[in-house]
């Protein structure tokens, strides 16, 4: 019989489930460092900016907080890259996978589990770049923060605190299924960085507002091990944001984003 | 030989229990297969069986559920009701152990990627595959293998997803009209690199609205219509229940209607048809009263030049269609 025969012999050894997880990571990670515009707008931008606005400007030696001002910039960008990461990584995945690249991969013995796991893996390893990048400019330029910990928790509560907005570029994709939506979610991302009192110290009536927009909880929460909640406004008042408010407002926005994702997926039912 | 690889595999694919059953010797096996989207029944109780080592061909108009019935033999969704095995196991479990290889219809690619480093991308995502270079060789990727996809030519992108397809080795290739979009010379290509996978024993089943294509490359034709399987057969069972057209030059004094009538065969509703001297009569009813019509025309000296012509593919598939 001629048929249908394997020859086991030029086949590769079997590949478990860990190993086919960590080949697509790596794999899908190579790419995702390789485009180069997406690249720019996750690390280079947010360091430009952080130069601009923090290591550049005249009162960064000014103390803040357990801190100086330069410190409190070099967190803030770091969160604004951290979510640019998140949010274009997960809305990418998902236009991905309705475009076809999905069907491909649903060829493989790879699960649709593992896809996911092995995307917000990527999606974590690409936000440490703008972090990790800004966080070393930061120190070469002269951002304090008293004690090696609180760079270490900070960096730690960027991570953490951007991972909701995966959920943010995963709607967008799934509302409007084309990269010029995950495009233009990441884009909205500097509106709401302006509001979550991350680019520019904020006050009045614009702060009050900005309180409740979805980058405000986050960023206190990054620099929780620096300010404690205080938040420093132009006319140099000082006033102080509650942690369990941080991380209300977080759940809170969380629990949104990831509403409409279901609301979305619900919408485009049978394949 | 084989038998003895066969047995090796199926100890490591503990669902597969009794090796060389009847079950295992059918790559594809479907009992009353129904997909309904809501109230649309896109498959609507199909029964089919594709030995191992067959090339199937899956003909039928837009809407008549190869897709559908496609989608469900690679695992991408599931049987509203009855029973659909692919090698003796679920769809989604042949699929997994790398037995089944498709390549789809368009998109499904990453633009940024190169032709080389999609095939590793994916193959790192297999059980087991094929060393790449031995791929990218057998679907004639060489010249290409470290072009972006972006750049690649309609034609070119479907010999990658041939290349992808091939990467596990697999027993049974799905093809869902492979060749859509390619032009006439890709199209050639295409074939004669399937050919080579088809006489290495390969069980192909391919979905296409080439007619040509069909019964140059199938051993078997199944034609859809409505969700259902309308027919099946190699092209000569196809058009065997077919019209035959008999022509010839009219000789005789009476009308060709009236011949026809005397004779008691049933021609379409429009009669004979005439053009210049010829008269040309559809025979629907099969080969004997096409014979008994030849036999009286020659004869009687009714008519001259006869000439009969059983119905192409085309023909049959335009009556599914009408």
């Amino acid at each position: 019989m001629t048929a249908a025969t394997r020859s086991d012999a030029a086949l590769s050894s079997p590949r478990g489930p860990g190993a086919r997880l960590a080949s697509f990571v790596g794999h899908d990670l190579i790419r995702q460092l390789k485009l180069v515009e997406s690249v720019f707008f996750i690390a280079v931008l947010p360091t430009a900016l952080f130069l601009m606005f923090g290591a550049l400007a005249e009162w960064g030696d000014a103390q803040v907080g357990n801190g100086n001002m330069v410190a409190h910039t070099m967190l803030s960008m770091a969160l604004y890259g951290a979510v640019t990461a998140t949010t274009a990584i997960a809305g990418s995945a998902a236009v991905e996978r309705q475009l076809g690249w999905g069907r491909q991969l649903s060829l493989t013995a790879l699960s649709g589990t593992a896809y996911m796991l092995g995307k917000a893996i990527v999606a974590v390893c690409v936000a440490v770049l703008p972090v990790a990048l800004i966080y070393a400019v930061g120190a070469a330029t002269g951002a304090e923060l008293d004690g090696a910990w609180r760079w270490a928790a900070s960096a730690g509560l960027t991570l953490l605190a951007a991972v909701p907005f995966a959920f943010y570029g995963l709607a967008a994709a799934l509302l409007f299924r084309s990269e010029a939506a995950v495009g233009a979610a990441s884009g909205m991302l500097v509106v709401f960085s302006f509001l979550g009192n991350l680019f520019m110290p904020l006050n009045g009536l614009l702060l009050d507002i900005g309180r409740f927009t979805p980058l405000y909880g986050p960023g206190v929460l990054a620099r929780w091990p620096m300010m404690e909640g205080k938040v420093v406004a132009t006319d140099g008042s000082v006033t102080t944001d509650p942690l369990w408010a941080a991380v209300l407002s977080v759940t809170v926005w969380t629990l949104v984003f990831l509403g409409i994702c279901l609301l979305a997926n619900r919408r485009r039912t049978s394949r | 030989m084989s038998s003895t690889q066969q047995t090796t595999q199926q100890t490591s694919a503990p669902e597969t229990s009794a090796p060389d059953t009847a079950g295992s010797d059918l790559a594809v096996s479907a009992a009353n297969v129904q997909k309904h989207f809501g109230k649309v029944r896109a498959v609507d109780g199909v029964d089919l069986t594709v030995p191992r080592g067959e090339v199937m061909a899956l003909l039928g108009p837009n809407g008549a559920g190869k897709t559908t019935f496609l989608d469900m033999v690679l695992g991408f969704t599931r049987p509203s009701s009855g029973a659909l095995e692919v090698f003796g196991g679920s769809p989604r479990r042949a699929v997994a152990d790398g037995r089944v290889g498709a390549v789809l219809q368009t998109g499904a690619l990453l633009e940024d990627l190169t032709v080389a480093q999609t095939l590793r991308y994916v193959a790192g995502c297999h059980r087991r595959h094929l060393p790449v270079t031995d791929v990218i060789e057998r679907a004639q990727l060489g010249p290409l293998a470290s072009r972006p996809v972006k750049k690649c030519s309609g034609g070119e992108k479907q010999r990658l997803r041939f290349g992808l397809a091939l990467l596990t080795d697999p027993e049974l290739l799905v093809l869902d009209e492979p060749t859509a979009g390619m032009d006439v010379g890709a199209r050639a290509e295409f074939w004669d690199a399937m050919h080579a996978e088809a006489d290495r024993g390969r069980t192909v089943v391919f979905a296409t609205h080439y007619l040509q294509e069909a019964a140059d490359f199938a051993d078997r034709i199944v034609l859809m219509r409505q969700g259902r399987i309308h027919t099946s057969g190699t092209v000569h069972e196809l058009t065997e229940g077919a019209p035959r057209t008999v022509s010839c030059r009219w000789a005789g004094s009476g009308s060709p209607a009236e011949v026809a009538a005397r004779l008691g065969i049933a021609l379409p509703d429009d009669g004979p048809a005439a053009s210049g001297d010829r008269v040309a009569f559809s025979v629907i009813d099969g080969p004997e009263a096409s014979d008994r019509l030849v036999a009286a025309l020659l004869t009687e000296g009714l008519g001259h030049d006869v000439e009969v012509e059983r119905a192409t593919l085309d023909r049959v598939f335009l009556d599914l269609t009408a």
